[in-house]
């Protein structure tokens, strides 16, 4: 009886024991995935931080002064404290675009390596690809900051990476831009992702190939006060981007989001699927718009309200106020279509550059009115107004004139993309912006970079630290090098 | 697992006694000395031999032996020893003597081992089962609020929350710093389930912590193992100290002579009634808005909308309904204003405008009594060689809110047989079903409290809603989005009773514990048990979100939706197999030898799918997954498979009952640590005197002293050694993958706590005061932590090995018996302790980890030279005198505080400076009196309620009268230093700038002078020190005659009160224990549940 107990005793232990090491494994994740899969990641996690309105990750349509917010006012009013904005955009883009980015073209290094010379060629592009996203997703985090971490991030062995001096970042980038530059044009055919792993071009290696020389020339024209180029590169690289940029809105960069939740645009998710009403148009830019006499474009950027003289009328709240949501006009449902495309680059923007180039002269490009013509043109064309409407507007209300016209038409045009409309502002400085009344910063001073997280604060410390003092202290109001005026 | 069968079979052939044909029977009864009752549970042993046997429940015994042996031992705990001699006798009376040193008896330790308390060099304390199931609660750890010294209880007030449990403080900076919970051997999972976002305050449930299903009425005792000594036989998961549940078992029941089954009933309600020292009080005086700017240029009322609401062509007066806040219109009965009841076609009022006044019905009239209904039945009973216990309870409980309900039903089992003399087998199973309906939602966001406390319009009559959802059944609000313009949705908030009714959450968890023993008595110094035991259960949770209620963030994508059905489904289960051999032997008179041999090994499994609607139901108020507008997402799937084998052995030697000296040594083999770096060894070592018998003097009857050191340890969380990719939604038909946030570490090693412990125990006075003084500290190294790290690194966290925190403390158990009289008594009981913490170090270059974040900026952190649980957020300036600085005329927002530039400063800090329960227990012939004073000194909490619900001037103060005697909230008459008699306003307390006191008026008439708009976070954070009267129970015990043929066998009657009274606290209108969940997150409040004063009645009958 005993024995029986006792040896039944021991087999019950031994037959119930897994073993140790077949234990701890994630039976449900991955760890081995195909490249494309973190490209098609970093291209969307990119397009959702450009495309937010969202008050915790992007709120630079209220910067620029395209709308304010009605009940809460404190974003509107630059305290991006509370709600630790800095933070939100700088993890997105390190660590979900760029970090993909990364890793992505590391797993290509693993992946069976091509034999035949197209698909070398097709293997290089999408490198190279990868490339310029990083390149563009570095570019905002400059012009968002200043000086950043570049040669030591994305390197969990050094979790105090150093911050870089913005124009060296900018030196390095143009290097790198021009390497994918000559790689595409080296291998054109051969295309680069596929199977819909590229949202934006689907593959189209020639589209890449624009996109990359729009961004130099960007870069260029947006540092174009200060360049970190001696005046002979800086040219060149104009010279050389103009030639290769888009010839049409066709050619645009776009990020074609999808009808169903949570592929949808992330403006219909603040707009219109939370059910909230938190921003009215300003009156910066109605009134500046109605002063213009822009209203084809006003219709297609806000809603009418009821007014008292006319029955309906484009009203926009004063800026930082409190505003009531019924008061004023609203963004337009346009905008509120959760397919509304996300744009990365379009043609309008790089005719402005162009425009820019010429009236600073550089690139050895000329003629700015013509540039300037075609920006404007497209822009009426992106809303879906058509050429001879703009060519009215143009000579009627928005001549062109000097680079201020530039600037306040850019301005404009940049409606849904805030960030590039306040980093326009930054440089060109039209036009003049409200101060709002409860400016977080200082009365009469006005943002012109994100302050660092405050997570690097405490993460990072001397590092961020020693990149306050070399930009001239982390202040919202700190002008970037480029910014000079 | 080769070496666990080499062990067993070592045991085997050890050789085993053949006991022979018994010839001779002797019977009799033990009585005690001092009462002349029978003695039950005493042991009678045949000296010379192993055969022996125990004596039944009064006292007496029958004993079979070889006629040989001539002599008889009696023993029993507490009392002398006495030998007999029966040769020729078949009867033998024994009266037994209480011992008068011996003072203390037997206590379960690791593993379920019984052990003589003054052999222990380490500090535990015992409570009876009665203490903790006498007051009834939702969740039994409630219940040890105040009765053990170095056990920190939070209890918070959500309908079946989770309750926090820290003994000794917090030593793991990520990990879980709870308390082991173990039922009579079985390690219970204690897991706490609430999701990351509503720990840090974002939307959700607390579904409470999985202890709660330990059911209070089949608790015999429980022992608190507070340090690591105590705890180091369970290694790698012994840090967090251990409670020792010891439940309820049977025995032989004599009623008339004859054996019979024993049964108790017990029979328990209880009404909870809110206290209202933790809900706001309002002010009276202005209705709904945020300032006065609603009707600029319009005459006279600028806190309400000037607009023709009724079509007339003259303009009427309206309040701004989109406004969640008070800074509105002062109330004027003359006034007529059109408000939300204007425009609902069913309210009396439709249409019209109404006297703008402060409403009959604010928002305590939401609440209703909550009551629990508590009911069991026990039977119980045995024979010489059986026992057993079957027990039911039922629990019935409604919670303040509306709609909301929490059914309880516990079924356990256990019985004991032997086999052969010295072969006892038992088994023990418990079935627990919870089922809960409408938990309250807890948080920033959607939460009907958050409202109440931070978002609200005074001038809203809660019955009014009320009264229309019941007519209409469709969500009308009081905060319609543009209610002229034809919109009357919400803007931001559902009517209560919508979401209370439309909007319900249930969950269940269908749960069994049990276990199966055999102990073998292989030799007089020897035996053996053998243990396998589980602890398994099935967990869902389903949250839903009507048609027609607000949008919120729902489901996996936590993208706002309008309507939505989400489910978790989670299984867990964890199998412990026990083989321990114990040894007992006594070399001589002096020298005894105590020791064990150990094996444990541990398997736990953990499954959760948790999956949701996407954009939506199609079909209202039907709740599937297959009712969803947009196709469903993958389900979140996690599967985890975690396995220890462990080895153990102790050695206790005890000599001339004086010095005691005993060492625990364990090997732990982990899975969750990588191959190779995966076996750690965990000692101990402890020792004591009981220096009372080397030094006889009158007035001390016990004296020990006790010091010891071990060394234990927390393995890895699962799957924290290899990297992963993580998983977003599919972009429509194309896959995305993505670098995780979390970088993993194939280099970990366990954590490890060094502890050091010394203690002082002794009682006077023939044992009516006593006391337990323990001091320790211990060291936590090592530390696995997902670091926060810059996220230019590509990653937010990373897995290191890194960090020390140091937790050092006192505690005192004070026992006194002040006054003893014929039939009266009266005992008093104080538990006081402290515990410091401090965080050594962290990461290089680190010196702060952020443990969470939440609304408002705040964040709670582990900071380098500061205790564990820092609040951070924005400070006040001061000058050199500590005096808060005030931005002058020549600054943005003249009289208003200056504040720090980052929100990195330390504000406050988590951890009480000390804790302490006082019960006093009074006696008087069959009745009896006791109460618990639970006394919390010091810790800091940041009231989100008061950062915005001041701002939004919902609270009484905001409406009082300026340091001239006007309504703060009249305008400001004058300028800064020539400021009319008649001027409203608010003078800040400061100074300014040039060291001058503050004399700049700011607008008392907006939501800009309290609160979250213009205030540092400092200017919210709060004592969190409280005195609370915990528990009162006042019973009455029915005598019985000593006539056994009595149906009735005993009887008592309660009543019972806890949470009486908060006699002290700082922190207003709140109770300072209410949070959001149990884990390391507390110090933060947002829309926090009132608290109830409970009144209960026990009736306890025992056939």
């Amino acid at each position: 009886m005993k024995k029986i107990l006792l040896i039944l005793l021991v087999l019950f232990v031994a037959s119930s024991c897994t073993k140790l090491d077949e234990m701890n494994e994630d039976t449900k994740n991955p760890s081995k995935v195909p490249s494309e899969t973190l490209f098609t990641n970093a291209q969307r996690e990119l397009a959702d931080q450009l495309a937010s309105i969202n008050v915790n990750t992007n709120v630079f349509k209220l910067f620029a002064q395209y709308i304010t917010e009605t009940t809460y006012t404190d974003e509107a009013n630059y305290d991006v404290v509370n709600r630790t904005i800095p933070d939100n955009a700088w993890r997105t883009l390190y660590k979900d675009v760029l970090m993909d980015l990364k890793e992505s073209a590391r797993v290509m290094d693993t992946e069976p390596a091509p034999i035949l010379d197209s698909d070398k060629k097709n293997f290089a592009n999408r490198k190279a690809v990868v490339d310029i996203l990083r390149v563009y997703t570095y570019a905002r985090l400059l012009a968002m900051f200043g000086n950043i971490p570049y040669t030591e991030a994305l390197d969990i062995n050094n979790v105090n990476p150093k911050y870089d001096d913005a124009a060296s970042v900018y030196k390095s980038l143009f290097a790198s831009l021009d390497a994918d530059i000559a790689t595409l044009t080296a291998g054109a055919g051969e295309g680069s992702f596929t199977g819909g792993a590229d949202i934006i071009y689907n593959g189209d290696d020639a589209k890449w190939l624009m996109f990359a020389n729009g961004l130099k020339l960007k870069m260029a024209i947006q540092t174009s006060d200060m360049s970190p180029l001696d005046a002979a590169d800086l040219n060149k690289a104009i010279q050389d981007a103009a030639m290769g940029v888009f010839t049409s809105s066709a050619d645009n960069a776009l990020f074609n989001y999808l009808g169903a939740t949570p592929n949808t645009n992330p403006l219909y998710l603040d707009l219109v699927a939370s059910g909230r009403h938190d921003f009215v148009a300003t009156n910066t830019m109605v009134d500046i718009m109605l002063a213009k006499n822009d209203t084809i474009r006003l219709d297609m950027y806000y809603t009418k309200v009821a007014d008292t003289v006319a029955s309906e009328a484009f009203k926009g709240g004063p800026y930082g106020y409190n505003n009531t949501y019924s008061d004023y006009s609203h963004i337009n449902s346009t905008l509120e279509d959760p397919t509304f495309p996300c744009v990365l680059m379009d043609y309008t923007e790089i005719q402005f550059y162009l425009a820019e180039a010429a009236v600073k002269g550089l690139g050895g490009i000329n003629g700015p009115s013509a540039f300037y013509d075609a920006a404007v043109t497209s822009s009426f064309e992106y809303w879906g107004s058509d050429a001879a409407t703009a060519a009215a507007y143009i000579l009627a209300d928005a001549p062109y004139v000097d680079i201020n016209s530039i600037g306040e038409q850019a301005w404009i045009a940049y409606y849904n993309r805030g960030f590039f409309g306040w980093t326009t502002w930054r440089r060109i400085d039209v036009p003049t912006l409200n101060d709002p009344p409860n400016n977080y910063i200082g009365l009469g001073k006005f943002p012109t970079r994100y302050i660092y997280p405050i997570n690097e604060q405490t993460l990072n410390k001397a590092n961020r630290s020693a990149a306050a003092a070399a930009i001239g202290g982390d202040f919202q109001d700190t002008k970037l090098f480029w910014d000079i005026k | 697992m080769r070496k666990t069968i080499l062990f067993t079979a070592f045991l085997f052939f050890l050789g085993l006694q053949v006991i022979n044909a018994q010839a001779k029977v002797v019977k009799g009864k033990i009585t005690s000395t001092e009462d002349n009752k029978g003695v039950p549970g005493a042991t009678v042993i045949v000296k010379g031999t192993t055969i022996g046997t125990i004596s039944g429940s009064n006292g007496e015994y029958e004993i079979s032996f070889d006629e040989k042996y001539k002599t008889l031992v009696f023993s029993f705990m507490g009392m002398e020893t006495v030998e007999v001699d029966v040769s020729g006798k078949t009867t033998a009376n024994v009266s037994m003597t209480p011992k008068v040193t011996e003072i203390e008896g037997a206590v379960i330790t690791a593993y379920g081992i019984s052990r003589e308390k003054k052999s222990l060099g380490y500090a535990t304390q015992e409570i009876s089962g009665e203490e903790v199931n006498t007051v009834k609660s939702d969740n039994f750890v409630n219940s040890l609020s105040g009765k053990v010294s170095g056990v920190q209880v939070k209890a918070n007030s959500n309908m079946g929350g989770s309750t926090n449990i820290i003994i000794r403080g917090s030593t793991s900076l990520t990990g879980n710093n709870q308390a082991m919970f173990v039922i009579d051997g079985v390690p219970v999972d204690n897991s706490n389930t609430n999701s990351s976002t509503q720990r840090q305050g974002g939307s959700g449930y607390d579904y409470g912590n999985a202890a709660s299903d330990i059911n209070p009425e089949d608790i015999e005792s429980i022992n608190v193992l507070k340090g690591a000594a105590a705890t180091a036989l369970y290694g790698s998961r012994a840090a967090n100290g251990v409670i020792i549940i010891t439940t309820k078992k049977g025995g032989k029941q004599i009623r008339d002579g004859k054996n019979a089954i024993g049964i108790t009933l017990g029979i328990s309600g209880t009404m909870g009634f809110i206290d209202k020292s933790t809900f706001p009080k309002y002010q009276t005086s202005y209705g709904g808005g945020y300032g006065p700017y609603y009707s600029a240029g319009a005459d006279g009322h600028p806190g309400l909308s000037y607009t023709d609401v009724n079509g007339d062509g003259t303009k009427d007066w309206l309040v701004p309904t989109t406004e969640d806040a008070s800074y509105g219109e002062a109330f004027d009965e003359s006034l007529m204003v059109y408000q939300w009841d204007a425009f609902v076609p069913e309210h009396p009022n439709y249409g019209k405008a109404t006297p703008w006044k402060n409403p009959e019905n604010g928002p305590i009239t939401f609440f209703e009594n909550a009551t629990t209904l508590k009911n069991s039945i026990a039977f119980y009973g045995g024979g010489d060689h059986n026992s057993f216990r079957v027990s039911y309870t039922n629990t019935y409980q409604t919670g303040i809110m509306p709609n909301s309900e929490l059914k309880r039903n516990n079924l356990s089992f256990n019985g004991s047989q032997d086999l052969t003399d010295n072969i006892t087998v038992s088994a023990s199973a418990a079935y627990v079903n919870t089922d809960v309906t409408g938990r309250n939602s807890t948080g920033y966001s959607n939460n009907i409290l958050s409202s109440y406390r931070q978002w609200w319009q005074t001038n809203v009559d809660v019955q009014d809603l009320k009264d229309m959802y019941d007519e209409t059944g469709r969500n009308v609000t009081w905060n319609m989005s543009n209610p002229t313009g034809g919109n009357t949705n919400p803007e931001y908030w559902d009517n209560f009773y919508w979401d209370r009714y439309e909007n319900v959450e249930t969950d269940f968890r269908d749960r069994i514990t049990g276990n199966a023993v055999i102990n073998w008595k292989i030799t007089d110094w020897m035996s053996i048990l053998g243990r396998a035991s589980v602890d398994y259960y099935n967990t869902v949770q389903e949250e839903r979100l009507a048609v027609g209620s607000i949008a919120r963030r729902f489901g996996i994508s936590r993208l706002d939706v309008g309507s939505g059905y989400s489910r978790y489904n989670r299984t867990f289960r964890e199998n412990n197999y026990d083989a321990i051999a114990n040894f007992n032997h006594r070399f001589s008179d002096d020298l005894n030898i105590t020791g064990l041999l150990g094996v444990n090994i541990r398997r736990n499994y953990l499954n959760t799918i948790y999956s949701s609607t996407n954009g939506g139901l199609v079909v209202p108020e039907l709740y599937s997954l297959s009712n969803s507008i947009n196709p469903v997402l993958a389900p979140l799937e996690t599967e985890e498979t975690v396995g220890v084998n462990g080895y153990f052995g102790q050695v206790s030697l005890g000599y001339k009952n004086t010095y005691y000296l005993e060492a625990t040594l364990r090997r732990d083999k982990s899975s969750t640590l990588p191959d190779g770096n995966n076996v750690y060894y965990y000692p101990s070592v402890s020792g004591n005197v009981i220096f009372s018998e080397l030094v006889e003097v009158d007035w001390m009857s016990f004296g020990k002293v006790r010091v010891n050191y071990a060394e234990v340890g927390n393995d890895a969380p699962f799957a924290s050694i290899n990297d992963v990719y993580s998983k977003p939604s599919p972009f429509g038909s194309t896959p995305l993958f993505s670098v995780p946030s979390t970088k993993n570490n194939i280099d970990l090693r366990p954590e490890r706590t060094k502890s050091i412990e010394a203690g002082i125990e002794m009682k006077f006075l023939k044992n009516r005061v006593g006391f337990d003084f323990a001091w320790y500290k211990t060291n936590t190294i090592d530390q696995i932590l997902p670091v926060a790290v810059s996220t230019a690194t590509g990653y937010s966290t990373k897995y290191v090995n890194s960090g020390e925190i140091q937790n050092s403390g006192f505690e005192l158990a004070l026992l006194a018996t002040i006054m003893k009289g014929d039939k009266f008594q009266w005992d008093l009981i104080v538990n006081w302790s402290r515990n410091r913490n401090e965080v050594i170090s962290l990461y290089d270059g680190v010196d702060n980890l952020q443990l969470g974040s939440f609304q408002g900026g705040i964040t709670i952190n582990a900071t380098v030279g500061q205790p564990y649980g820092t609040i951070q957020g924005s400070d006040f300036v001061y000058d050199e005198n500590n005096n808060r600085k005030i931005q002058d005329t020549n600054m943005a927002r003249p009289g208003y505080y200056m504040m720090s530039a980052s929100n990195d400063q330390v504000i406050g800090n988590i951890n009480p400076d000390w804790n302490a329960g006082i019960t006093n227990r009074f006696s008087y012939g069959q009745w009896g009196l006791s109460f618990l004073i639970d006394w919390q000194q010091g810790g800091d909490i940041f009231s989100l309620d008061h950062w915005y619900g001041d701002g939004t001037g919902l609270y009484e103060f905001t409406a009082e009268a300026n340091d001239l005697g006007n309504p703060q909230r009249d305008p400001i008459v004058g300028s800064p230093g020539s400021y009319a008699s008649n001027s409203g306003g608010i003078l800040q307390e400061g100074v300014l700038p040039n060291g001058e006191e503050n004399f700049i008026r700011i607008n008392g008439d907006r939501y800009t002078a309290y609160g979250w708009a213009r205030n540092p976070n400092a200017r919210y954070i709060y004592d969190a020190s409280y005195i609370k009267l915990r528990e009162v129970v006042l019973s009455y015990k029915l005598k019985m005659k000593k006539d056994s043929k009595s149906f009735i066998q005993g009887a008592t009657f309660s009543f019972v009160g806890s949470n009486l009274w908060i006699l002290y606290k700082n922190l207003p209108d709140a109770d300072p224990e209410a949070g959001l969940s149990s884990g390391n997150l507390q110090g933060f409040q947002s829309g926090v549940m009132p608290s109830t004063r409970n009144f209960g009645i026990n009736i306890n009958l025992n056939f």
